[in-house]
């Protein structure tokens, strides 16, 4: 396994397509809080745009095969882990979700000169807003299978492995760690210094409303495409190609 | 040390790699439920987490070398059929990439 060590955290890390050097400027991917894993992007989007650039990709701390941490989960932490798991890369495309799409935002706000473009996808405006969407955390491990997207629903209901895994997974993250703390306590992101950017949302995602504002104040390229918050797993295909056309065009 | 992907490599060698892959990746208590076979699903039976079957495409990758393009094989897969993947689908990737 790729382990790479940033801010003191040791980071599950995936390259995918060419050499850096080679093909269309490297594009970075971040997941979203809790269920999320760089697999959200590794068997949606990635593949697909490793075909003609190289594709980093990593577990956030305290998520899939990275180091579990107790606590930074605000975006300023997180875009100090990407920051330093990005050093050796020109300048880059960024593509995140959800949380990791806040993360994206933060990076590229403190870091202009390092974001060619800017793809958030269903990043939660205001960040407090995904509360909303980890309400369920607290209702027990029924609740948070039943709050899971279907595909994904559907797989842990027929057995007790990915299931178990899952629910250890998020006790751990909402009871042992800063994670939630830190969902409230995230301000607003800002405008400034924001690379060209384009914001897709899903037509039924509780999201939708708050991307559509934060387009408007920040004069970001808004989409909209059929499906909700996991707009990865609904409209894999469509989504794809619309980051794709961004990136090249 | 396994050898990399040699036109002599059998389809049970193969499947031989795949298991102590899986095993290295997810554990000895994986294969509580008997020996993994070619009809074995990664999902349904064995339960691997996404995250895990990402780590065994990277350890499969290794052993096997750039001949198998694991990421263009998972490309042109649609979501269903990657949940629905079992290991002889892996086996049969790693041997039609036999040189």
């Amino acid at each position: 396994m790729s382990t790479v060590v940033a801010n003191g955290v040791a980071h599950h890390v995936q390259n995918l397509g060419p050499v850096v050097d080679r093909g269309a400027p490297p594009v970075v991917m971040t997941h979203g809080l809790v269920i999320g894993s760089l697999a959200s992007w590794f068997f949606t989007a990635a593949p697909a745009l490793a075909q003609s650039r190289h594709v980093r990709m990593y577990d956030l701390r305290g998520h899939g095969r990275s180091a579990r941490m107790p606590s930074g989960y605000d975006t300023h932490t997180l875009a100090a882990d990407l920051d330093e798991l990005t050093r050796d890369l020109p300048p880059f495309d960024l593509v995140g979700h959800s949380w990791g799409a806040l993360v994206a935002l933060r990076f590229a706000h403190l870091h202009p000169e390092s974001v060619r473009r800017l793809v958030i996808v269903e990043a939660p405006l205001p960040p407090a807003s995904a509360i909303e969407m980890t309400a369920f955390l607290n209702a027990g491990p029924e609740a948070i299978i039943d709050a899971l997207p279907e595909s994904l629903r559907t797989a842990v209901a027929s057995g007790r492995r990915q299931a178990q895994r899952l629910v250890e997974s998020v006790v751990y993250l909402v009871r042992d760690t800063t994670l939630l703390a830190d969902i409230r306590a995230e301000p607003e992101p800002a405008c400034v210094g924001l690379p060209p950017t384009l914001a897709l949302y899903g037509d039924s995602s509780t999201c939708r409303p708050g991307g559509e504002a934060f387009a408007r104040r920040c004069g970001a390229t808004l989409d909209i495409l059929p499906g909700g918050h996991y707009l990865h797993l609904d409209a894999r295909a469509e989504l794809t190609a619309r980051i794709q056309d961004y990136l090249d065009g | 040390m396994t050898p990399e992907l040699t036109p002599e490599l059998t389809n049970e060698e193969i499947l031989k790699a795949v298991e102590q892959a899986i095993v290295a990746i997810a554990g000895d208590e994986i294969l509580v439920t008997g020996p993994v076979t070619m009809t074995t699903s990664f999902n349904a039976d064995l339960e691997l987490e996404s995250i895990e079957f990402v780590a065994l495409a990277e350890k499969l990758q290794h052993r096997f070398g750039e001949r198998v393009d694991f990421v263009g094989w998972i490309s042109g897969k649609e979501l269903d059929q990657i949940i629905a993947l079992t290991v002889g689908d892996l086996v049969e990737l790693i041997a039609t990439c036999r040189p």
